[in-house]
């Protein structure tokens, strides 16, 4: 159509200027999008790293409860009972619960080696292969044996077969490395990377212990997991609040949430660029027109509807959006490689749609943009009266 | 003969309402265009020429009174129907030639044809419109720029002539160029005519007033012929 090769023609002889107006939009563009990838690349990193099950229930003594858990029972310390696990594992049936110890000690690797201090957390060994994956060697059957996570066996060359003096000068004992664990982030259950996995027995008769500190459920059906939640919490809390109950899906999405309304406000801040590109072709949009009026004037007298007139307009607007933002989307690949690598020191988030669904968001806000500021100078030149148009000189 | 006219002027009366009061700019102006005429319209600056122009190309509506083209009635047109009549019943060649810098001599010339086509159309017909306006070929892909002042209004008459309009508005074409050229435009308009073009020119000039074979002269907004 006639009316688009003369936008087209417009734009190119006043090159100079429509770049500028396109540089706007660029800017705008790599703003946004560049927020937007940095943003989502957080929360993935967070995500892998918080790569905690969110199929679980975890059930901890209340913090803050007068007297502790066990509140009536004459209990003092901060941990569950026996009892009160039971009763937690009765109203959680069919789902698995497991029952969870933990401490922290000092530990010997080897002859002559380092005293460090490590997390210790004893399970019973049925219950292990239920939480977590080896990812070398294999479960702990007898008291003598452990587990330890791949961190703390990566920065203390520990290899299955590997002997941990435990306590001061071992006096807790020697155990033998069995398996190693599959590198699992920080969780919200247990958090095994850098520490060392026990069983129940050996756990208690090294600290001489007849409670829990925690109890992970684990929920088959993920949509019973608030049921489960409710579960416990109504059988445990009947008369005082004893215990605390975590649904961890809830947890993990009330954390999404907060990072996803970060992102949004950082690709807010790109944002503003964009309306400042907005107004500038606004401005030149208004120049071409204030330009262009006796043209106007000619077009009007020999036929031109009003609407056509203002398409020609529309559609400058539109190409120096359409090309500022495929410009600027080309140009967020690489500003968004570019803070990714310096930031988070990682660009494998860069190629995945949540991050690349930021590239579609600026460029489509660049567009829009382009078009709505385009608008009231079009719609300005075709109002022109025609014959005030044809006099402008 | 009982051919319907081109266009039929009945008491038409165009004011204009400015703050420090109205300005009569056509006090009842009728007159009739019969088909293949070739009319001057002459008078003094202010006489009310130009309105008389703007009201005979629809591009602007009486105060009172009745204005028809071709048997159509105009004066209650909304805008939209206004330009239709502008872009199929009506041929403007401008003083100034008035084309299109951006589009070369053939999109100049086409311009109107898409406007009523609403697609591309065909250059070949483009290139027997500047043909018959004795155009040479050389200059057909050259922008208005590139030409001289009198191929720019070859070009402009060539454009106001190829939706056939029922009717062409002059106004002074021959006013922005050198009297050998003007006389050359003038012949070429008086060779359309012949073959049957209406034609309406405005001008102060007599000489270029002499092609025509009817004169309308205006004075205070009145015809006094």
């Amino acid at each position: 159509m006639i009316f688009w090769e003369i936008a087209k023609r417009n734009i190119k002889i006043h090159m100079l200027r429509s770049s500028l107006a396109m540089l706007g939009i660029v800017i705008g563009v790599v703003a946004i999008a560049s927020m937007g990838i940095l943003g989502n690349s957080l929360v993935l990193t967070v995500s892998d790293s918080l790569r905690t099950v969110g199929d679980s229930v975890i059930v901890t003594p209340h913090v803050g409860g007068m007297g502790g858990f066990g509140g009536g029972q004459g209990a003092s310390s901060l941990s569950i009972t026996e009892q009160n696990f039971q009763q937690i594992k009765r109203v959680s049936a069919p789902n698995i619960a497991i029952p969870v110890l933990q401490n922290a000690d000092r530990m010997k690797l080897g002859v002559g080696g380092d005293d460090i201090v490590a997390p210790i957390y004893g399970l019973n060994p049925d219950d292990v292969p239920n939480l977590l994956t080896l990812k070398e060697g294999g479960y702990s059957r007898g008291d003598s044996g452990c587990l330890v996570g791949s961190t703390f066996a990566n920065d203390n060359n520990v290899k299955v077969g590997s002997r941990i003096a435990i306590g001061t000068d071992g006096n807790k004992g020697t155990l033998r490395v069995t398996g190693i664990i599959e590198e699992r982030g920080m969780a919200f259950d247990v958090s095994t990377d850098y520490a060392i996995v026990v069983t129940k027995n050996w756990f208690d008769q090294a600290y001489n212990r007849n409670d829990y500190d925690k109890v992970i459920v684990k929920v088959k059906n993920l949509d019973d997991l608030p049921i489960v939640k409710t579960a416990i919490e109504n059988q445990m809390n009947k008369r005082d609040k004893i215990v605390d109950v975590v649904d961890t899906r809830k947890t993990m999405e009330t954390l999404f949430q907060a990072f996803g309304q970060i992102t949004a406000f950082v690709s807010a801040i790109g944002g503003i660029s964009m309306l400042v590109a907005g107004v500038s072709i606004l401005n030149i949009m208004m120049m071409s027109v204030t330009e262009r009026i006796k043209e106007i004037g000619i077009m009007r007298s020999i036929g031109a509807q009003r609407k056509e007139v203002m398409s020609m307009f529309l559609y400058e607007a539109l190409i120096l959006g359409v090309v500022g933002s495929v410009i600027g989307g080309a140009m967020s690949l690489l500003g968004g490689y570019v803070i990714s690598s310096v930031l988070i020191q990682t660009t494998k988030y860069l190629f995945v749609p949540s991050s690349l669904i930021y590239i579609v968001y600026g460029m489509s806000f660049g567009i829009v943009i382009s078009l709505i500021c385009g608008i009231y100078p079009a719609w300005r030149a075709a109002q022109l009266n025609p014959i005030d148009a044809l006099r402008h000189e | 003969m009982n051919e319907q006219p081109v266009m039929v002027f009945k008491d038409v009366v165009k004011v204009y309402p400015l703050p420090s009061g109205d300005v009569t700019a056509l006090g009842g102006v009728s007159f009739q265009v019969d088909r293949g005429e070739f009319i001057s319209v002459m008078g003094p600056s202010g006489s009310g020429k130009s309105t008389l122009l703007n009201l005979m190309g629809c591009l602007d509506t009486p105060t009172s009174g009745d204005i028809y083209i071709s048997g159509t009635r105009t004066v209650d047109m909304s805008d939209k129907e206004l330009t239709e009549v502008r872009r199929d019943r009506i041929g403007f060649i401008f003083q100034y030639f008035n084309l299109f810098p951006l589009l070369n001599i053939i999109e100049n010339v086409t311009f109107p044809m898409m406007l009523k086509s609403k697609k591309e159309v065909d250059p070949e017909k483009g290139r027997a419109a500047l043909r018959s306006v004795q155009l040479d070929d050389s200059l057909f892909t050259h922008t208005p720029t590139e030409i001289s002042g009198g191929q720019q209004q070859r070009v402009a008459i060539a454009r106001a002539l190829i939706n056939d309009p029922d009717i062409l508005l002059l106004d002074e074409p021959t006013g922005n160029l050198d009297s050998k050229t003007g006389a050359g435009i003038m012949e070429l308009m008086s060779e359309l005519n012949r073959k049957g073009t209406t034609i309406i020119m405005v001008t102060h000039d007599p000489n270029i007033a002499k092609y025509s074979r009817r004169t309308i002269h205006i004075a205070d907004g009145m015809i006094v012929e």
